[in-house]
């Protein structure tokens, strides 16, 4: 039994050739998204491991958990949670303590580094760091020149290629807050790769002056005495109850080991959301291969009714027939997944080759283990087989009798499906619609009903998105013949009689075409979900921008954060009405009449001038007066942080941690696009709650005196930002512009992230054509006997094609529309409140459609083509 | 013409056979009340016109197809009640088949194919069995080919032997020389035939062929669902005569 179902598969092998390397697609992504995730793990690890190397660190105990990763202070390196910070001095009095060799603060912050050609060096992501060297780091190797004096810096050898820079070069470097003439003094050498980061290593006064004005640090490294050899094991935690012991309050000591492993911890978060995030789109392309899959079973079971038949005439049981087509399915999963091991593995050298081109160096280690190739291996077995169930229930059904006859069974109805895929569509609308009613809704209870209210307006929304789309699917097939006609109409009418031959061919299986257009609807869809997504958010920002920016100019920075020089040079521009700086910080928040007990978390918060919503900003308030709110000392509190936290307006909060710790109402609760902090405070209680080593400007509103001269200040203050390098100044127009190009580049991302999922639809377009094909060889063959030319042969191939491909898409984007029409009540929050529709866009899609069409019918056309008329006649 | 008399050596015998396809008025009545004996050790065949039931009464008294009333007995068992599990089961072990388009899995082997029954049921084959079985049609020497390359006539004595293998009780053979020129007919005939007289098998075909008919030592002939006649040890004008008979009822 198990013998016919393998020669089966040798017997039919192009056949099954695109099912595998639809498999091998799919597992392809998952293994390199494992793989990628290795290397990332492996550059990290080496990073954590060969640069947090002391005994012991000394640290603020305070944690400032932050809402919004990566918006916290500016100064403080490293991985891991923000936390409160230590004076510089204890480190002196550390390295007096017995057992202790050294205690070295580590100060360091974020520079701009001017490379030869006067450019500044920017970074895809990774930090721009300079920090006081030690020259006694054991991790840091000279290679060449020497440590760095006053005026001098140091560079790691990456940064120091792509800036172009060698020994003896002078350049600029912006620490902190003001441009400096360097020297570059020599370079060094990192033990792990540095992963695009640029280092820049500088002394420790330099280094003082520009981080720890305050005399504040994030962390002290205490190096334990030697005495020994240096892989004897030190006694690190008793050291570190000796250094504790010795801290005033509001410091706290720690291993060297556990601040590894917390570091290592928060890089595992983030890697982790970077897999999950991949692993989505690894899992859109392994469920539409699964398509191909399925398309090519039911078609080898058509075909091998009668062989199937007569296996049940000779005994075979239902459960064997059953089982002979999944071990087919499931040998088809199997190569596939092994070769997609391969390709996926070999997919993260070239990527990394790729970033390494780039200046992206990566560790060299792509480890994927036991686990994870059986699991992948497993999954592309698991998809092939789950996907072959209904071809092979349908050939267990068969029955004996079939064998002595000569008709094929009938296409099964579609009544079925219709309702189903109704049902399903109906309700996943009703869904959607509830999102949208609850996700817009200010009031705690739009609806009324507790059980309904509490549901979270997201997971409605993939609950929704995601009935509709399987209702679509399901409910397809009933609908491939009305909408195939009308698709077809404008082709019969003009290319006779070669349409009419081709609507005849997708519409008399209905549910193969709906089946084999079904993997491009699933990718379609998205691409239009992403689409509106894309053009809503623009469309929403430009509106945003439009009534809600009040200032007239907004400086802002590549680096997210505006030097405090920065911020006086704009100041002392001429002509200006008000310069109203943003600055950010974290500090914990809880309010006062939460239940005891409730621990204070960390909030983002935002100063401001008392003026800024008069001057720079204009949101929309929904309780209070924001201006006057700012003018009592009171705090404006964003929607979504007052709806997250249970916050209302009148409440009182306390913010800010220890003796700084402040009351403070909230006198207005506003809804604004442009500001994302949670707590916006007026600069006094700003100073007030947030340490001065921990404030950063992150954007500054100017308005001009005279609206007709913005053009002459804006050059005024372009010429007084220019020194900084990363400074840039927009007007409404270029910060809406700026906007939409953030959005475009995630958008790039998607689209080829998505375009893997249209490829295997591709594959399934032609594999079904092909099959077909070989279905209907006599019935070619007599086409071709009675006067058929090759060409035309070849041209109803084409639009068969064409056809099931522009079906495929019409019912996508049209499910993506839909879909997408949800997203601005759910995603209101996000800064997305208008429904744009990307029409050039939807246009676009249906011509990629006809072209994706046409592509797919290359092959099928020639091996039709050229198909022999005899044989194909005389065929049994 | 004598009735039919149903022997104790019955390997296969049908009581008040019904069999009715559609419902109301476009109901066919394919079989009407049909009783019919095979015994062992024979070779039977089945005639009538197109239309007269005959392949019906095959896949009923087969197990390939449930009947409307009556009742099927098949080595003893009664078949007509059984479950769809139970009925594999005894396709699987008592009963054999040949078709008329020879039906062998194209990408086994001949010799694979007439092992296919037994590979199904997991039952080791008997290589002695196997060997007489092979050596009976004839086909030694193709054992190793393909359906492809094989000939008309090869093609169906593969299938005769697959029907063969598992030493079945009764084999039904549905026109097996309907796609056969007359000397490939003359093969698988003869074919048969020996099975029944050297192997002890017993084998019932369905055939619409007075040649072939002539090959059986009972002929059994059927007209509009009904059992209309038989003849013992027929010669070809025999069963033409009664043919016509049959066709023009006086």
């Amino acid at each position: 039994m198990i013998r016919v179902a393998l020669r089966g598969v040798r017997a039919h092998l192009v056949r099954f050739v695109l099912s595998v390397l639809a498999v091998t697609l799919g597992v392809a992504f998952v293994v390199g998204t494992f793989a990628f995730r290795g290397m990332l793990s492996s550059t990290f690890d080496d990073i954590i491991a060969t640069t947090l190397v002391a005994d012991v660190y000394v640290r603020g105990a305070d944690v400032l958990e932050s809402d919004n990763p990566g918006a916290g202070g500016g100064s403080g390196g490293g991985f891991g949670e923000a936390r409160s910070l230590v004076p510089l001095d204890l480190a002196d009095d550390l390295a007096r303590l017995d057992g202790v060799d050294r205690a070295v603060p580590d100060v360091s912050g974020p520079v701009v580094l001017v490379s030869a050609d006067g450019t500044a060096v920017v970074t895809s992501g990774p930090p721009s760091t300079a920090f006081s060297i030690d020259p006694q780091d054991p991790s840091l190797t000279l290679a060449d020149g020497a440590w760095p004096a006053g005026g001098q810096i140091v560079l790691e050898e990456s940064a120091a290629r792509t800036a172009g820079l060698e020994v003896g070069d002078t350049t600029t470097v912006v620490l902190g807050d003001e441009p400096s003439e360097v020297e570059v003094a020599g370079v060094f050498t990192v033990e792990a790769a540095p992963a695009g980061a640029v280092l820049v290593g500088i002394d420790d006064a330099t280094a003082r002056a520009a981080y720890a004005p305050d005399g504040l640090a994030a962390m002290i490294s205490v190096y334990a005495d030697a005495g020994t050899d240096a892989g004897a094991d030190v006694d690190a935690q008793g050291l570190a109850d000796r250094v504790g012991a010795s801290l005033p309050e509001g410091a706290e000591a720690v291993t060297g080991d556990q601040v590894r492993e917390e570091a290592g911890e928060a890089v595992e978060q983030v890697l982790g959301f970077i897999e999950t995030f991949l692993l989505v789109f690894a899992a859109i392309a392994l469920f539409v291969g699964a398509f191909i899959i399925t398309n090519t079973f039911a078609m080898s079971v058509r075909e091998r009714l009668r062989e199937l038949a007569l296996l049940r005439a000779l005994g075979a049981s239902p459960a064997q027939v059953f089982a002979s087509v999944l071990a087919q399915a499931l040998v088809v999963g199997v190569v596939g997944a092994a070769l997609g091991v391969l390709a996926g593995a070999g997919l993260v050298r070239l990527i990394r080759a790729g970033l390494a081109a780039g200046g992206l160096e990566f560790s060299g280690r792509a480890p994927l283990d036991a686990t994870q190739i059986v699991l992948a291996v497993g999954l592309g077995a698991l998809v092939s087989v789950l996907a072959a169930i209904l071809p092979a229930r349908r050939a267990a059904l068969v029955p004996p009798v079939q064998a002595m006859r000569d008709d094929v069974a009938p296409d099964r109805g579609t009544g079925v499906r219709a309702a189903a895929g109704l049902v399903l569509v109906a309700v996943g609308a009703g869904v959607l619609v509830l999102a949208a009613h609850l996700g817009a809704s200010v009031s705690d209870a739009p609806t009324g009903w507790e059980v309904v209210d509490g549901l979270d307006p997201r997971l409605l929304l993939g609950v929704g998105a995601g009935l509709v789309l399987v209702g679509v699917l399901v409910g397809s097939p009933a609908v491939a013949r009305g909408v195939l006609t009308v698709l077809a109409a404008p082709l019969v009418a003009a290319l006779r009689p070669l349409g009419r031959l081709a609507r005849g061919n997708v519409t008399r299986t209905p549910r193969r075409t709906a089946s084999t257009a079904g993997a491009l609807l699933i990718g379609m869809a998205l691409v239009s979900v992403t689409g509106v997504i894309a053009a809503s958010t623009q469309a929403s920002v430009r509106t945003v921008v439009e009534t809600e920016v009040r200032a007239d100019l907004l400086v802002d920075s590549a680096t997210w954060v505006v030097p405090d020089g920065a911020l006086r040079a704009v100041e002392a521009v001429p002509g200006t009405q008000s310069v109203d700086a943003v600055r950010l910080g974290v500090t914990p928040a809880l309010a006062v009449d939460a239940p005891a007990g409730t621990e204070a978390r960390g909030a983002d918060v935002g100063g401001v001038p008392a003026r800024f919503f008069a001057t720079a900003l204009d949101p929309v308030a929904i309780q209070g007066d924001p201006t006057a709110a700012l003018e009592a000392g009171d705090a404006v509190v964003h929607r979504s942080t007052a709806r997250e936290r249970g916050w209302e307006h009148g409440d009182v909060l306390e913010l800010g941690a220890g003796a700084a710790a402040r009351e403070v109402r909230i006198g207005a609760v506003i809804d604004s696009q442009i500001v994302s902090t949670g707590v916006v405070v007026d600069d006094d209680l700003f100073d007030a709650l947030v340490p001065a080593g921990q404030q950063s400007v992150r954007i500054v509103y100017v308005t001009a005196t005279d609206p007709a001269g913005t053009e002459a200040l804006r050059a005024d203050l372009l010429a007084a930002v220019e020194p900084y390098l990363v400074l840039t100044v927009l007007d409404r127009e270029e910060t809406a512009s700026a906007f939409a190009d953030q959005v475009d580049q995630v958008l790039v991302i998607l689209y080829a992230l998505l375009a893997l999922s249209i490829v295997i639809a591709l594959l399934g377009i032609v594999n079904t054509l092909a099959l077909s094909i070989i279905e209907r060889t006599r019935e070619i063959g007599l086409l071709r006997a009675v006067g058929l030319g090759r060409l035309q042969l070849a041209g109803i191939i084409a639009i068969e094609s064409v056809l099931t491909a522009v079906y495929g898409t019409v019912l996508g984007v049209a499910t993506g529309i839909g879909i997408g029409a949800a997203l601005p009540g759910v995603l209101a929050d996000e800064g997305l409140s208008t429904l744009a529709i990307p029409w050039t866009q939807v246009l676009g899609v249906l011509g990629a459609a006809v072209v994706i069409g046409l592509v797919a019918s290359v092959w099928p056309a020639i091996r039709a083509a050229r198909l022999p008329v005899l044989d194909a006649v005389s065929v049994d | 013409m004598a009735e039919p008399t149903p022997t104790p050596a019955a390997r296969a015998s049908a009581h008040g056979l019904v069999k009715v396809y559609g419902s109301g008025p476009t109901a066919v009545r394919a079989l009407d009340d049909v009783d019919v004996a095979f015994s062992g050790a024979h070779l039977t065949a089945i005639m009538g016109p197109s239309g007269s039931g005959k392949s019906t009464l095959m896949h009923c008294m087969a197990g390939l197809d449930t009947p409307t009333a009556g009742q099927v007995v098949v080595d003893g068992q009664d078949i007509s009640r059984m479950s769809q599990r139970r009925l594999t089961a005894l396709r699987r072990t008592r009963i054999g088949f040949v078709f008329q388009s020879y039906n062998l899995v194209p990408t086994l082997t001949a010799a694979e194919n007439i092992t296919l029954p037994l590979d199904i049921a997991r039952t080791p084959v008997d290589r002695d069995w196997f060997d007489e079985v092979v050596g009976a049609v004839g086909l030694a020497d193709r054992l190793h080919h393909r359906p492809s390359e094989l000939s008309g006539g090869q093609q169906q004595r593969v299938a005769c032997a697959r029907a063969l293998v598992s030493r079945p009780s009764v084999v039904f053979a549905d026109e097996p020389t309907g796609n056969l020129d007359s000397r490939s007919s003359g093969e698988v005939l003869a074919f048969l035939r020996r099975s029944v007289d050297e192997l002890g098998q017993t084998v019932v075909m369905v055939t619409h062929d007075p040649r072939a008919a002539s090959y059986a030592h009972r002929v059994v002939f059927l007209a509009d669902g009904r059992i209309a006649g038989e003849i013992l040890d027929p010669s070809q004008q025999d069963v033409l005569d009664a043919l016509a008979a049959v066709a023009e009822p006086s």
